[in-house]
């Protein structure tokens, strides 16, 4: 694994049992890098997988095949107790701020959890740990005995970064940590964790459905359906140069705060729904949607490499990758072998 | 036309740790064939507002007008309001999932929808309108999927069959309740375009009610901003996004990450408790331009003398442009 590489993802897949005699393939083939110090943006809708992989990255799952690895040690085959020490390193901070913190207990408790696992400061010495968390993630340190319910949405979201950051680990993992909260107060919480990324060097995956919130994360994106990833890229390329006719009609169907452009833009409106991750289509799994399918898309999967021009860290799951400036909009597929 | 006349709209609730003043003095129109568009945060009161005219908040204490179609829906007796719900005025909720029954095929609950309001129709021929109802709102072999239950329908399906129940009857009014908000954006971008459709179709006006300001450029007319019961500022749609006044909306707006540069610049604290809301504007206390004048609780005034824009802030309305972001 090369210097700046902290966790790298081979050829990972995780599926889940369901009742009948089929797996649900949630992620099926990934591989990835985390840079140190980025932040990577993980997005796609629901069912695509996106949270599967990020739990195999904190081997909070078993993954099925494939290995996840962190700095040069294989993880996702640890055994609990072997994993502890690395829990250390990488730490997740989860949606819903309601769900992820038991309501009977008292917010310093809470907070300092990661010291009493880890059997680090006790006492009078983990109550101080504890209150300049709290200073640092914006909490009144006076607030140490409150319970859960006393906060708001806001300040929940802000006690488990607290958590979180209680054992400085390297890497953050965040599942959507700002989608249930309000937008004034999301963009607090998004500033706080930019603040704190830069003063402790953190490393973050940052999952999101919405992409204006990954799009101002993120150094990178990786662009899921269906359990592949089918377009990943710097941001701005990922924006300015988008390759897959998915990552663009993602692009087109988020609403834009802006009267003019919405009212001027040509919105690709995609047919059908995300067909189901037990079966898969055959080939290239968007074929079923693509507004510009081709009777070759139906042949075998398109790998994720670089296309027409890109550089190696722009790739691209498509065989028929759009040009700059090509209007989807008026496109049709066409399956039918010539 | 107005279809709809909301007048000083107030809706409380006893609760043990006292009394919740969800809406506080809530007046608008709603035009006939238009969309209005009623932003706000949680506890901003924008879903009590619709769910108090339509009846649905049983306990609550309230008082004020809402006139839709001569009839005050506020006194409105229960046959009454159950005879309009439905038929003059249709209704979709965020969760399409809870508002269909598990139990019921799909088209069953149509068809039930349909001969409750009209004692007349036969069977067969509500089944034919509900079957076309369905492939009004896209759903792919409508005639086939009738008879499927809610479960074997997704997420994005759901929401159009409550589209089309709430279509059903040709309501002069469509109240939509975060519609979207449970779906993913590709799926939301369908939605909103069925529902842009319809309303081309049969001048349906729309009360959209969400938080997204992404979806108020999308599809409103005129825009309410609702924050902690009361009406900050309403404009019609380009005035709220490029002429706003005031310091909520613009906070708002600042918020979003498409909007800002390399900081996001946030709304600073937390909205105010509905129980002990402080007097004045219930702004002041998150406003970066209070001052000693917002302890008096400000009046909707008009904005560069415009009727049609309205704020509630002291700040100087003769040149929004002074004060706009």
């Amino acid at each position: 694994m090369s210097d700046d590489v902290l966790l790298e993802v081979k050829d990972v897949h995780k599926e889940f049992p369901t009742h009948g005699r089929e797996v649900v393939r949630a992620v099926d083939g990934v591989s990835l890098q985390v840079h140190k110090g980025e932040t990577l943006g993980l997005v796609g809708e629901t069912g695509c997988g996106k949270s599967s992989l990020a739990r195999c990255m904190a081997h909070l799952y078993d993954v099925t095949s494939g290995s996840v690895w962190f700095e040069d040690a294989e993880i996702s085959k640890l055994s609990r107790r072997a994993m502890r020490p690395v829990r250390r390193d990488i730490q997740v901070i989860f949606q819903d701020p309601y769900g992820s913190l038991n309501p009977r207990r008292r917010v310093g408790s809470i907070i300092g959890d990661p010291f009493a696992i880890h059997n680090i400061a006790s006492g009078g010495e983990r109550k101080k740990k504890v209150q300049e968390l709290m200073e640092l993630v914006g909490l009144n340190p006076e607030h140490y005995n409150r319970f859960p319910a006393d906060f708001s949405g806001g300040q929940r979201q802000r006690i488990g970064v607290a958590r979180a950051l209680a054992l400085r680990p390297k890497l953050v993992i965040c599942d959507e940590p700002v989608s249930a909260l309000d937008v004034s107060i999301q963009a607090q919480i998004i500033n706080l964790l930019s603040d704190l990324q830069q003063e402790f060097d953190l490393t973050y995956v940052f999952i999101s459905h919405d992409l204006s919130v990954v799009q101002h994360v993120s150094d990178r994106i990786a662009v899921m359906y269906l359990g592949k990833i089918v377009e990943l890229a710097p941001t701005s390329e990922l924006f300015g140069q988008t390759r897959h006719p998915y990552t663009r009609a993602l692009l087109s169907a988020l609403p834009v705060a802006d009267p003019d452009t919405a009212d001027s833009r040509e919105q690709i409106i995609l047919g059908g729904d995300m067909p189901s991750a037990t079966n898969p289509p055959k080939g290239c799994r968007f074929h079923t949607r693509c507004p510009k399918a081709r009777a070759d898309c139906t042949a075998g999967e398109p790998p994720l490499i670089a296309v027409l021009d890109d550089t190696a860290e722009h790739q691209t799951a498509c065989i028929h990758p759009l040009t700059v400036g090509e209007d989807l909009s008026t496109a049709v597929p066409d399956l039918k072998a010539s | 036309m107005t279809l709809l006349e909301v007048r000083d709209l107030r809706v409380s609730f006893d609760t043990p740790d006292g009394i919740v003043r969800a809406v506080r003095g809530l007046s608008f129109d709603v035009e006939a064939g238009q969309t209005l568009a009623v932003v706000g945060e949680s506890g901003s009161g924008k879903s009590v507002s619709t769910q108090t005219i339509t009846g649905l908040t049983r306990g609550a204490t309230v008082s004020g007008t809402a006139y839709f179609d001569g009839t005050d829906l506020i006194t409105a007796d229960e046959a009454t309001l159950r005879r309009l719900r439905g038929a003059k005025i249709g209704m979709i909720f965020q969760d399409p999932l809870s508002s269909l029954h598990p139990h019921y095929r799909i088209g069953w609950q149509i068809v039930e929808m349909i001969r409750a309001h009209d004692r007349v129709i036969s069977k067969q021929a509500a089944r034919k309108r509900a079957a076309d109802l369905l492939s009004l709102v896209g759903i792919p072999r409508a005639a086939e999927r009738i008879d499927d239950y809610p479960h074997q329908f997704s997420g994005g399906m759901r929401q159009r069959v409550m589209i089309a129940m709430a279509m059903a009857l040709d309501p002069a009014l469509l109240i939509a309740d975060e519609p979207t908000t449970a779906l993913d954006v590709t799926v939301q971008a369908q939605v909103l375009n069925v529902m842009r459709r319809l309303q081309e179709q049969f001048g349906t006006a729309i009360i959209l009610i969400t938080h997204d300001l992404g979806v108020v450029a999308e599809m409103a007319d005129e825009v309410v901003v609702m924050y902690a019961g009361a009406v900050m500022e309403r404009a019609p749609r380009r005035d709220i996004f490029y002429r706003n006044h005031h310091p909520y909306t613009q906070g708002l707006l600042a918020s979003l990450p498409a909007r800002s540069g390399d900081r996001l610049t946030p709304i600073a604290g937390s909205p105010p408790s509905l129980i002990s809301l402080p007097k004045g504007c219930p702004f002041a206390t998150r406003c970066p331009h209070v001052f000693d004048k917002c302890a008096e609780t400000p009046p909707l005034t008009d904005v560069a003398r415009d009727p049609r824009h309205q704020s509630a802030c002291w700040l100087p309305h003769e040149n929004s442009e002074a004060v706009a972001s």
